[in-house]
């Protein structure tokens, strides 16, 4: 039986697949089959692509184009994954999808067959209040309106090698007042390993923490 | 209109991201553009910001109207700039050499992609070459290479007070990996660390006023002339602009010679091969045309050995053979990787071979 499917947006650069992998990871802890979707239409090849293998290692299901068979593909893309259109009908456990970012938001959703009518999909805005666009409240807000449905927010304020405690929980501030103003949870607080250890399993709003690993610097093009 | 940077702040984006933000720090009016990876989120986030800072946007049927469009848009008087990679890059070298003609100061923005062709979309320097000469005349530019998103968006702002200072094509070259890589930099209003921007005014429509602006001459003679005055006026600008880095030893046993992305893997190798007690010295061209001739050669004159790295076969092997002819009798090596990443362990693999055993050479010059 299929459990969940949960889908993270969110604009150019948010960490929308390091979150989409680190939930990926955590829920596999369960025991559960999960399979990890690449809903990138944009850039399709650059991000779960060179790391499948890897997380295939982990025990994930991913199911992403290959390199040999992205001939002609890698730039171009809009291509989906035949693969994806039916993942929900032959999956169980979770699925969790990485969407990419571009104009039509999370529209892209609707090419997975029968994912917007499942009772138990969860799709959750990725916002780093360290990018311009997302740096307040009222920014957020506005990029939210961009994605519909939308059940939660998550917090993944950082700047990378520089990012601190204080970083993080001021973002999560940020992140808690847009959520308010949305009337929407926020889901979590990710921060990388280290960076979580610090803060333990609660952020300063009460948030759960995940704890990320980076896997996109090995994702070397 | 919103207030683009309320105080400096630290980000983490995409090199992409910077130039747009950038551009509109340094108040550009209006980008013209068509779509090519990698530079595509340029004009993504550009026609993002675009309307909420009261700018304009411009997507044309090709490259070619995409150059020309800009031309045209300096002209009329605003701040415009482009972006493009690889075989758009190809196309817009007749609009650029048609500004270096006419002495319009346009921005263009070039992210380098694998070539020959189409070929590949993220790393590589094989424009080095066509962005510095790539047109017919003589190569009258100015090139900036970047290596880390706060040189994309210091250059940037650089970029266009240089164009308007001096009029002549001003080009900010970067490639697919800087395009996407993210990073964190710190934005800020230039105007508030004193940096005055330049203004712009029409250069056609003047009432009141005929103006005669030529890319074309029927005497040869008279175009000598124009060329010869536009040629003092570039060289007066070179020893102007002109940047370079130099670092390390100052008598190397070898000298690593990387520019742009590149130069970050040297950077790092420079580091640990002098970790490990070897000489060696690092250069960086910032400024790839003009290209920091007397720099280099008082440093290759003191070294023994020159390794250039770059994702390339040579373009910048031949500006620093070209730079350094009858100057310096030190061998000039090539670490040339067209198209493909370099990391820092290729560079001390490569390095280790060229270099003198350990604890020889440092006996030899302590």
């Amino acid at each position: 039986m299929l459990r969940r499917v949960e889908a993270f947006v969110g604009e150019h650069a948010a960490g929308k697949s390091e979150i989409a992998i680190t939930r990926a990871l955590a829920l596999r802890q369960e025991g559960l089959p999960v399979a990890l979707v690449d809903l990138d239409l944009v850039e399709p090849t650059y991000t779960l692509r060179p790391l499948q293998g890897r997380l295939r290692e982990e025990g994930l299901d991913v199911i992403a184009w290959e390199t040999k068979q992205t001939l002609g593909l890698g730039e171009a893309g809009m291509q989906l994954h035949p693969q994806v259109k039916g993942v929900l009908l032959r999956h169980s456990g979770y699925v969790v999808c990485d969407v990419g970012y571009g104009v039509y938001g999370s529209e892209v959703l609707a090419l997975v067959e029968g994912l917007l009518d499942f009772p138990r999909l969860s799709v959750y805005l990725v916002v780093n209040t360290c990018r311009p666009l997302t740096r307040d409240e009222e920014q957020i807000v506005v990029e939210a309106q961009r994605f519909r449905p939308l059940h939660g927010l998550i917090n993944n304020t950082h700047l990378g090698a520089e990012t601190t405690v204080e970083l993080v929980q001021q973002g999560a501030r940020v992140v808690q007042a847009a959520a308010q103003r949305l009337h929407l949870p926020v889901v979590a607080t990710a921060a990388l390993v280290e960076v979580a250890e610090q803060m333990g399993k609660w952020d300063v709003c009460g948030n759960p923490v995940w704890p990320l690993k980076r896997y996109m610097p090995l994702a070397f093009w | 209109m919103d207030t683009i940077f309320i105080k400096e702040q630290r980000a983490f984006m995409t090199g992409n991201e910077v130039i747009a933000w950038a551009a509109l720090a340094a108040g550009a009016d209006i980008m013209y553009g068509y779509p090519i990876t990698p530079q595509n989120e340029i004009m993504h986030y550009w026609t993002r910001l675009a309307p909420k800072y009261g700018r304009g946007f411009l997507q044309t049927e090709d490259e070619l109207s995409a150059g020309f469009a800009t031309l045209g848009g300096v002209m009329a008087g605003k701040k415009a700039f482009c972006a493009t990679a690889g075989p758009g890059n190809v196309l817009m070298q007749e609009p650029i050499s048609m500004a270096e003609m006419m002495r319009i100061p346009a921005v263009w923005f070039i992210q380098q992609r694998g070539g020959p062709s189409t070929a590949t979309v993220i790393y590589s320097q094989q424009e080095t070459r066509l962005t510095c000469f790539g047109g017919n005349g003589e190569g009258l530019r100015l090139v900036y290479s970047t290596a880390t998103h706060q040189e994309i968006f210091d250059y940037t702002l650089k970029a266009f007070n240089h164009a308007w200072r001096y009029r002549f094509p001003t080009f900010v070259l970067g490639d697919g990996y800087q395009a996407k890589m993210r990073e964190a930099l710190t934005l800020y209003d230039p105007q508030t660390r004193g940096t005055q921007l330049q203004s712009t005014s029409p250069m056609l429509g003047v009432k009141g006023k005929v103006q005669h602006h030529r890319n074309t001459f029927n005497i040869e003679e008279e175009l000598y002339e124009t060329l010869s005055k536009h040629l003092a006026e570039w060289q007066q600008m070179a020893r102007e602009v002109v940047e370079w880095s130099v670092s390390g030893d100052e008598e190397p046993d070898l000298l690593l010679v990387a520019h742009g992305v590149v130069s970050r893997a040297t950077m790092a190798a420079s580091k640990q091969l002098r970790e490990k007690g070897y000489r060696v010295g690092h250069f960086r061209p910032i400024t790839l045309r003009p290209f920091p001739i007397t720099a280099l050669q008082e440093i290759a004159g003191k070294s023994q050995q020159i390794l250039v790295v770059e994702s390339a076969h040579g373009q910048l092997m031949s500006l620093v053979r070209d730079a350094l002819y009858g100057c310096s009798c030190a061998p000039v090596h090539g670490l040339l990787r067209p198209g493909l990443g370099i990391t820092a362990e290729q560079v001390i693999r490569q390095a280790e071979e060229l270099l003198p055993k350990r604890g020889y050479s440092g006996a030899n010059h302590s």
